[in-house]
This record gives structure tokens, C-alpha cells and sequence, in this order.
């Protein structure tokens, strides 16, 4: 394999060097991707300014060198996400999501998981640039994000005992098993988040919405604080490094948004 | 090649420098040894006066040697229009351009999340401060027309509202995804002229 041609999203932009640019790449076909872009930041004649974060591309990666980074050839743009630059709550957002995938996603899989995964932050990326930028829909990113990256909390059965554990009003959650706990396996179980059954079935409701609807979910005031705890610890246990843009996305989201004019 | 410990002390010295690699930082390094001493003396002062005396500009925060700067002393400028951008290198290259006739404010970045630079790695704060101070009443963000300089021209332009002032963007004459050091000043001037009101 020397060259290829794949639909990519950028995942990260780091400067190198005076006037190149490395470029982390998801792709359908691979993954995660590294790649440097040659001379990307003096002339914009051949890459016309498609290399931006965020940007859903056609790109032609070349693996020529047996070692180093693939280099970056062409890239022509199929869309970009004008809302997720001009509105500060999307913008953090949008980060987030790269974020986490740049994290964890996998360099190269198996086929249909790797499509899956592109599949998915395309649809995420879409979905920010529709809806309202909330902690509502940061919980409800953040759950199905970490879902696709094989990180998905089991919110019906018991993780110890595999019986249902929603079998009262309030159920317990060990974060660090992952998942819901019964009410029989509770006592002997030390760290544990209680949360109303409700939440946990509104997050399931959550991991099955299609993207379009997610409006339809059920799930606000203290049912949102209960989600958004969960979700958050669950993703600081298993994701296992601090999100750096993390901080930005919990400040951006608590400001009041400043009326439209 | 034979070599010594202050030879190669200075090799590793220059290879700290952008695009200096071995073969270029040895040459560089010989070139040295045989300059004159009061050359070399001229140059090694040079260097370490350098950091000493370059400060920021307690107005815009660009480079300068003495605060405020030539230009936040200027009286024929007009310091009601401030021009905001990233990085000294963007300041000076709209300088170059000679289209713009009122005061900089210089950021030091722009918001980056995945880096973990917020509002408070930059001088947003301090942007702020400056523009409810004085008599300022145009800003015109003139961030790198990427991803994070569009964010964070309007998360400043947001912060911005409640001042009352009137709020630009550099037009996209300027390349998207360039680089604002990089344009030349042709480019550089029609996208001031050709700013556009943020809403
Ligand atoms: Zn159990
Ligand atoms: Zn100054």
C-alpha cells in the first residue's frame, strides 16, 4: 500500500517545524491517522485551506516511507461545520468530541468498526452544528461518544450478578465496574453512586435515539444532574487521562448564553 | 568529524533554532570559530541582551523595548480602533500592510481546548479591561481565519457585546487555514478594508 484515497475528519492540527502541519486524521477505512502536511502553512495554493479542525475531507495519504509519517498529499473539502467556529458552546463542544477520539480512537480495526466510528463523529459533528449547545446534549454526546469507542456503561443488569438491577425507585452505580449494581450485591459494595432508576433508563433511551430526534429525550432538571455526574465520572474512570479541553467545554456550558440580538 | 565539548555545546545550541538541523548547526558552528573575536563578542551580546531588554507593552502586549510601545505612543493614531490579533508576528505583518491607522492589542494565542488554552491562557481579561477603559469604539478581530481563530474572535466578540462597541472580522480575503505571518501585504490590507460587522 503506498497511496491511498479516503474521506478523512481532522482530529487535530499541530504546527511542526516552520511551515508544515501534522494532521491526526479519522478515517473510515483506518482509524486514527497521523499524517504531516508539507509546507501547509506558507502556501495555501495546495491544500486552499481545507486543513482546519473539524473539516470533513477527500484527502490522498501517501505511506511511501517504510518508516515516518504518512505524508498528506491532497486534501479537497466535502463539508465543513461553520456553527462549531462561530458559536463559543459548540466550538468547546465539537473539541470535546475530537478529542476523546483522538484519545482513544484506534489506529486500524477491523473494517465495519472503523466505519462505524467515522460513521458516528460525522453524525456528531452534524448534531452540534443543529443543536443547542447544553449540558443536555454534551451528557447525551458524551454517553453515545464513549459508547462507539467501546466504553459503554451497562445501565439494565447488575454488574456483579448479571440480574436486573432496576428493580426500585433509587439504584445504585459502581463506576469503576462500569455499571448498574442490584440491590442484593449493593451492601458489600463500597464507592457507589446512587441515582434515580428514571436516569438510567432516560441514558438507555439516550444510546438508542437517532441523532436527528435527539430532542425527544426525556431527561432534564434533576435527572440531568444525576446523568451528567454519572456520565462524566464513568468517562474520567475508563478514559483514564484528563481531557485537556474538558475544562473549557464545563465552563462555556454553565455561562448563561448572552441574549441574541 | 572530529569535535570537542565547546563545539558541540554550541551545535546543540543552534539545533535548538527553527529548521537548524546537524549538517547546518555545524556549519554554523565553525563558521563562528572563525569569526573575529570582537564579531563573536557582538553577537553573543546580542543574544543575551536581547531577552533582557525586549519587555511586553503594558497597552497592546507586543514586543517592545521601552513600554508603551512606538505605536500605543503614537498621538496620530487612532486609538478608538484597536485591532486584535494573535501573535506579535500577525501585528507586525499588518504593519507591513500599512492599511490600518489605529492601536493592536496583541492576545498571545488563540483558544485552543484540545491544547487546554481557555479565555485565561489568552488575554481576554485583559482585552476587556482595555476596551472599558478607554475611548475605544471599534474592535476588529483579526485572529487567523482557522477553526480556532473564528471561535475565538467570536467568544471575544460575545465577551465584547455589553461595551457597546462596534465588532469586525477581517474579511476572507485572507486565505483560509493560512497563516497570518505568512500573507502577504497586499492580502492583508484588503481584508481590513473588507471587515465585516459581527452581529
Ligand atoms: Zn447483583
Ligand atoms: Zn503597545
Amino acid at each position: 500500500m503506498r497511496g491511498i484515497e479516503t474521506e478523512a475528519l481532522i482530529l487535530r492540527s499541530v504546527d511542526f517545524g516552520e511551515s508544515d502541519r501534522i494532521l491526526h486524521l479519522l478515517t473510515p477505512g483506518s482509524g486514527r491517522l497521523t499524517t504531516i502536511a508539507k509546507g501547509a502553512r506558507r502556501s495555501v495554493r495546495r491544500f486552499g485551506g481545507t486543513l482546519d479542525l473539524f473539516n470533513h475531507l477527500c484527502v490522498q495519504v501517501d505511506f511511501g516511507r517504510k518508516t515516518g509519517m504518512a505524508r498528506l498529499d491532497q486534501a479537497r473539502l466535502i463539508g465543513a461545520f461553520e456553527p462549531l467556529r462561530i458559536d463559543p458552546g459548540r466550538f468547546a463542544l465539537g473539541c470535546y468530541l475530537l478529542e476523546l477520539f483522538d484519545r482513544l480512537a484506534p489506529e486500524g480495526g477491523n473494517r465495519a468498526d472503523m466505519r462505524r466510528l467515522f460513521d458516528f463523529l460525522l453524525d456528531a459533528l452534524k448534531a452540534i452544528a443543529v443543536w443547542e449547545p447544553s449540558l443536555r446534549l454534551r451528557t447525551l454526546l458524551e454517553l453515545r461518544a464513549l459508547d462507539a469507542l467501546g466504553l459503554r456503561p451497562e445501565l439494565r443488569n447488575c454488574v456483579r450478578c448479571g440480574e436486573s438491577a432496576g428493580r426500585t425507585a433509587e439504584v445504585d452505580f459502581h463506576v469503576a465496574d462500569g455499571g448498574a449494581v442490584c440491590g442484593a450485591c449493593a451492601p458489600r459494595m463500597e464507592g457507589l453512586l446512587r441515582v434515580h432508576l428514571g436516569t438510567l433508563r432516560a441514558l438507555e433511551q439516550g444510546l438508542r435515539l437517532d441523532f436527528s430526534r435527539l430532542d425527544r429525550l426525556g431527561i432534564g432538571g434533576q435527572s440531568l444532574d444525576e446523568a451528567q455526574q454519572l456520565i462524566s465520572r464513568f468517562q474520567r474512570f475508563h478514559v483514564g487521562v484528563e481531557l485537556r479541553s474538558e475544562r473549557f467545554l464545563d465552563r462555556i456550558l454553565q455561562q448563561p448564553r448572552a441574549p441574541e440580538l | 568529524m572530529r569535535s570537542s565539548p565547546p563545539i558541540d555545546r554550541l551545535v546543540a545550541s543552534f539545533k535548538r533554532l527553527p529548521g537548524i538541523g546537524e549538517k547546518s548547526a555545524t556549519r554554523l558552528a565553525f563558521f563562528v570559530l572563525g569569526m573575529p573575536d570582537a564579531t563573536v563578542q557582538e553577537l553573543a551580546n546580542a543574544i543575551s541582551r536581547l531577552k533582557h531588554e525586549i519587555v511586553l507593552c503594558e497597552e497592546c502586549f507586543d514586543l517592545t523595548h521601552e513600554t508603551p510601545c512606538e505605536i500605543c505612543r503614537d498621538e496620530k493614531r487612532d486609538s478608538g480602533k484597536i485591532c486584535v490579533v494573535e501573535e506579535p508576528a500577525d501585528l507586525a505583518s499588518i504593519e507591513r500592510s500599512g492599511s490600518f491607522d489605529g492601536r493592536y492589542f496583541v492576545l498571545g494565542g488563540a483558544l485552543s481546548p484540545i491544547d487546554g488554552v481557555g479565555p485565561d491562557e489568552i488575554r481576554v481579561a485583559q482585552l476587556e479591561e482595555r476596551v472599558r477603559r478607554g475611548d475605544v469604539h471599534e474592535v476588529i478581530l483579526a485572529t487567523n481565519p482557522n477553526a480556532e481563530g473564528d471561535a475565538t474572535a467570536h467568544y471575544i466578540s460575545r465577551c465584547l457585546r455589553p461595551c457597546k462597541v462596534r465588532l469586525s472580522r477581517i474579511a476572507y480575503g485572507m486565505p483560509l487555514g493560512g497563516d497570518f505571518e505568512y500573507a502577504d501585504h497586499v492580502t492583508v490590507g484588503r481584508s481590513l478594508e473588507n471587515r465585516r460587522e459581527l452581529e
